[in-house]
């Protein structure tokens, strides 16, 4: 296992195009072979897997208010 | 409130008008109907793509908004004009496309035209500025943040909100898209007009700066388990 990793920067950026989807197969499969023997890009993988998480499920979701809603849907009724 | 209601019952009766007519700074929806032929739609069929289409994308298009203006009210003038300005323009969008693309554009478009400039918060900074600054040797070797998964574990959505809002709104912004509402960085590029490349570089220094300012609070809280102990 690596302790230490001379192209850290290129990682991560590797690392973030898996986590969003849009890394190409040969990208996945140079990564997936870094992450079982490099430490610090495991706990960089996990980092940035976390934040995502927190953004996507623990943020707050405001609804758009009824009333919004209700304004809108009679502008565009009145436009005929 | 914004002077749009004005703008807009000037212009209610008037049928398809000419872009510069009622919007003086510049069409949000230019580039969209630009490479797409406009669409001569009934208008039974304006209505049910509205409904069908547009209208579902509203909660998204409303977060999205506060997170731009972080203001309730600012929130609400923008989705409203927004979908105001979606109607007028629907024989530019193209049925079964990205809706929810095409409105996140036009929105993303009202905010920077209508709203940005008469903002007072500081925070939204020209991305340019921020580019120069952040765009350093220095801020290439700052990923290394000292900052583990499960230190930002335990942090809750208002203290993910604060470090959110902290952030410059073009930074905010491509968070937001990827992140939060899932788009490509295809789609954010033609949200944004922007190529894929920045998105992408954008992304990542967006990303960077939000670790930093999760790592204060991480910090913060493992100060206080010290304290404890």
């Amino acid at each position: 296992m690596k302790e230490h990793c001379n192209h850290s920067a290129d990682c991560l950026k590797m690392i973030q195009l898996i986590l969003d989807g849009e890394a190409t197969d040969q990208q996945l499969v140079r990564v997936k072979a870094n992450l079982e023997s490099c430490r610090p890009c495991i706990e960089m993988y996990q980092l940035e897997k976390e934040v995502k998480e927190l953004l996507t499920k623990r943020m707050e979701k405001r609804c758009c208010p009824e009333q919004l809603v209700a304004t809108i849907k009679s502008r565009i009724l009145s436009f005929s | 409130m914004s002077d749009t209601p004005t703008r807009d019952d000037r212009n209610r009766s008037d049928g398809p008008a000419e872009p510069d007519q009622f919007l003086p700074d510049s069409d949000p929806t230019e580039q969209v109907s630009a490479d797409t032929p406009a669409r001569g739609y009934s208008d039974a069929q304006k209505y049910q793509i509205f409904n069908k289409e547009f209208m579902p994308h509203i909660d998204s298009m409303y977060n999205f908004a506060f997170r731009l203006t972080t203001d309730e009210d600012d929130a609400n003038d923008l989705v409203q004009d927004t979908y105001l300005k979606a109607f007028r323009f629907i024989s530019s969008f193209e049925q079964g496309t990205n809706a929810k693309a095409w409105l996140f554009r036009i929105l993303k478009n009202s905010f920077i035209n209508d709203y940005r400039k008469k903002s007072k918060e500081p925070a939204k900074v020209d991305y340019q500025d921020v580019e120069t600054t952040y765009n350093s040797e220095d801020a290439e070797s700052e990923h290394t943040v000292d900052l583990r998964a499960e230190s930002v574990s335990d942090l809750i959505g208002d203290e993910v909100a604060t470090a959110l809002n902290s952030l410059p709104v073009d930074f905010r912004t491509v968070i937001i898209l990827c992140d939060i509402e899932g788009f490509t960085y295809e789609e954010m590029a033609k949200i944004l007009d922007i190529p894929i490349g920045t998105v992408r570089s954008r992304l990542h220094r967006a990303r960077n700066l939000l670790k930093e300012k999760l790592r204060d609070y991480a910090s913060s809280m493992g100060y206080k388990e010290e304290n404890e102990e």
